[in-house]
């Protein structure tokens, strides 16, 4: 097997993306991937016996290659900076547009940091040609980082905020 | 005084692939700057990596990025850009964006939404080249249904096609010989037109039995000015979808040739056309008389085939004329030299009934040499995603005569190597080295008739 890029990956992420798949575990040389539509779920400890990498069984997955990526995560989109703990949650852009913290010129932003936010908090306003996206939360937890400054223009997948979600 | 405009033109391209790779080269070369509107599924395509910048829009699937007018147009007036170019396909025809255009300052690189409008109704369009004096094929009014139908094509006399009012590309088109023909499909092409268009409209037309695909190259200003640069033979198609594309169309006697150019100008300057469009009309070679098809109201994607005769690129054109840096050139300034062919190499599999074939290019060896160019976004290792048209490259030869250059399109089919995915290349080559072919005996319908069942049998 040819050496596994970060677009063998991708692609990979993307067929499973699109199947009714519910999980998907990748062994081989230079690769370890499993992927799950269940955010609860765990990487199947009987098979690990077979992986590669024993020394890499307990420890934690490498950056850049996703483990248990919830099903709503897209394609391509970046990762989470290495600097912000793994359990931290990114709220992400829905698509391209404006971001604006605050629902009308003058007022309070919408959140603040380490406010706690329930799944359906508003969080921030992208606008794309006058129309408004409200984007929400979608965990219970605590704003850790605002990552935009208003009105800046964001792009699809950018993360927003990270979220430090309840144990 | 006016002050000197001295910051650059910034163009944002709403399109991907080889058009967006070739769009980006262009506007550099011309000192632009360009600002690619990707998916997520091409973040990381040629175009990308050699735009000066990149935006994601939206998700892979076209209606989320490509299609989508308002984050397109949003992702232009965020990043400064002050002219946008639709390329092909996607939203280019589509009145939509240059309205948003218009309305938020951009430049939009193609025509009006307003010409867009009339000549993408085909019945509309029936109607401006009758006023403008070119010939139209003998046929119907809109119909309204099997009844009607039967009546109008027992007056224009058979063979018939059906044709959707609302688009083309063979959606909604049928070909009935017999009344008992038109019965079993009328209201089949009328469903199959609303499913692709949203309007099962449908019109009758005389049906040509070996007809020639010619359309002509032009660019307008705006103001009633048209130039053409030659006319192009696209006949080689498979359910209209052309494979082949070569310039000149070498079949036309002199004559014609004079006339059909004429008649794509006189089409678009009575509609004050801006930009590139494209005039198509079945050429009946029989009896030696064309008629009109429809516009395409875009640059297309055999456009190079004409670059390569003239030695314009119509892309820089686009984008000067746009920008009112530059005007129209003299007719007698454009001046077709050699033939010209392209073929369009598509992930598709001609041995299992033409299966698109998305997956990785393991390995991309395209041909090169004197006469040979390639418009191509695949390197190795480069992925075609799933969701857009399987076009992954196209072939262009150029020569003094088109024997020279149909032989230099065989060689350079033979050199082409592409590993990863199966591709129509074996098809192409077939049809290169085909007897009819090389003298030119060819039609619309030659390649599905005579040609597939030849090549499946090899």
């Amino acid at each position: 097997m040819n050496k596994v890029s970060e677009r063998d990956v991708e692609a990979l992420i993307e067929l499973f993306d699109r199947s009714d798949w519910r999980e998907l575990h990748v062994v081989g040389e230079g690769i370890d991937l499993f992927v799950s539509k269940d955010p609860k779920a765990r990487r199947p400890e009987a098979r690990l016996a077979r992986g590669i990498s024993p020394a890499r069984v307990d420890s934690a997955p490498p950056a850049n290659v996703p483990v248990a990526v919830p099903a709503a995560t897209p394609l391509g989109a970046p990762q989470p900076k290495a600097d912000v703990p793994a359990n931290w949650v990114a709220v992400r852009a829905p698509c391209l547009g404006t971001f604006y913290r605050t629902p009308k010129p003058g007022a309070p932003p919408l959140v603040s940091l380490d406010q706690r936010v329930a799944p359906d908090t508003e969080m921030c306003l992208i606008e794309v040609m006058k129309l408004f996206t409200t984007v929400r939360a979608g965990v219970t937890g605590t704003v850790r980082q605002v990552l935009v400054a208003d009105a800046e223009l964001v792009e699809f997948q950018q993360p927003l905020f990270y979220i430090e979600p309840d144990a | 005084m006016l002050k000197p405009d001295t910051s650059p033109t910034r163009v944002l391209i709403a399109n991907r692939g080889e058009l967006a790779v070739r769009i980006v080269r262009t506007a550099r070369a011309l000192g632009m700057e360009s600002v690619l509107a990707a998916s997520a599924a091409d973040r990381d395509s040629l175009a990308a990596q050699e735009a000066d910048r990149t935006v994601v829009i939206g998700a892979a699937q076209a209606r989320e990025s490509y299609l989508n007018a308002p984050r397109i147009v949003h992702a232009a007036l965020s990043t400064g850009c002050t002219a946008l170019h639709p390329g092909y396909g996607f939203l280019s025809e589509r009145p939509e964006l240059p309205s948003l255009c218009a309305e938020h300052g951009i430049t939009f690189v193609g025509p009006t939404a307003e010409a867009m409008r009339q000549v993408g109704d085909k019945l509309s369009a029936r109607a401006i080249a009758q006023r403008a004096g070119v010939p139209i094929t003998r046929g119907s009014e809109k119909v309204a249904d099997l009844e009607h139908a039967l009546a109008l094509a027992a007056d224009i006399g058979y063979p018939v096609i059906t044709k959707a009012s609302a688009g083309g590309g063979g959606r909604g088109m049928v070909v009935a010989r017999a009344p008992s023909d038109l019965t079993s499909s009328f209201n089949q092409a009328s469903a199959a037109a609303r499913e692709a268009f949203g309007d099962g409209t449908l019109y009758l037309e005389r049906f040509v039995e070996h007809a020639r695909h010619i359309e002509v190259q032009i660019m307008g200003d705006g103001a009633g000015a048209a130039v053409h640069f030659g006319e192009r033979d696209c006949s080689v198609q498979r359910r209209y979808q052309k494979m082949i594309e070569e310039a000149p169309a070498a079949i036309l006697p002199e004559a014609v040739r004079i006339r059909v150019r004429r008649a794509a100008v006189d089409l678009l300057s009575a509609i004050e056309y801006r930009n590139a469009g494209t005039v198509e009309f079945l050429y009946d070679e029989q009896i030696g008389s064309f008629q009109f098809m429809e516009v395409n109201a875009r640059l297309q994607v055999e456009h190079p085939v004409s670059e390569m005769v003239t030695g314009i690129d119509l892309v820089r054109l686009q984008l000067l004329l746009a920008t009112a840096r530059d005007e129209l050139p003299a007719q007698t300034s454009i001046v077709p030299q050699g033939h010209a062919i392209e073929a369009r190499i598509i992930a598709e599999d001609p041995a299992r009934d033409f299966l698109p074939c998305p997956g990785r290019v393991t390995r991309w060896r395209p041909p090169a040499g004197e006469g040979i160019r390639v418009d191509t976004a695949v390197r190795d290792g480069t992925v075609i995603p799933p969701y857009y048209d399987s076009l992954i490259a196209k072939l262009i030869v150029h020569g003094g005569t088109r024997e020279e250059a149909v032989n230099r399109l065989a060689v350079a089919l033979a050199q082409f190597e592409v590993d990863g995915i199966p591709t129509n290349l074996p098809l192409l080559r077939f049809i290169v080295d085909h007897a009819d072919y090389r003298a030119n005996l060819i039609d619309t319908r030659w390649l599905e008739r005579i040609v597939l069942p030849a090549f499946r049998t090899q």
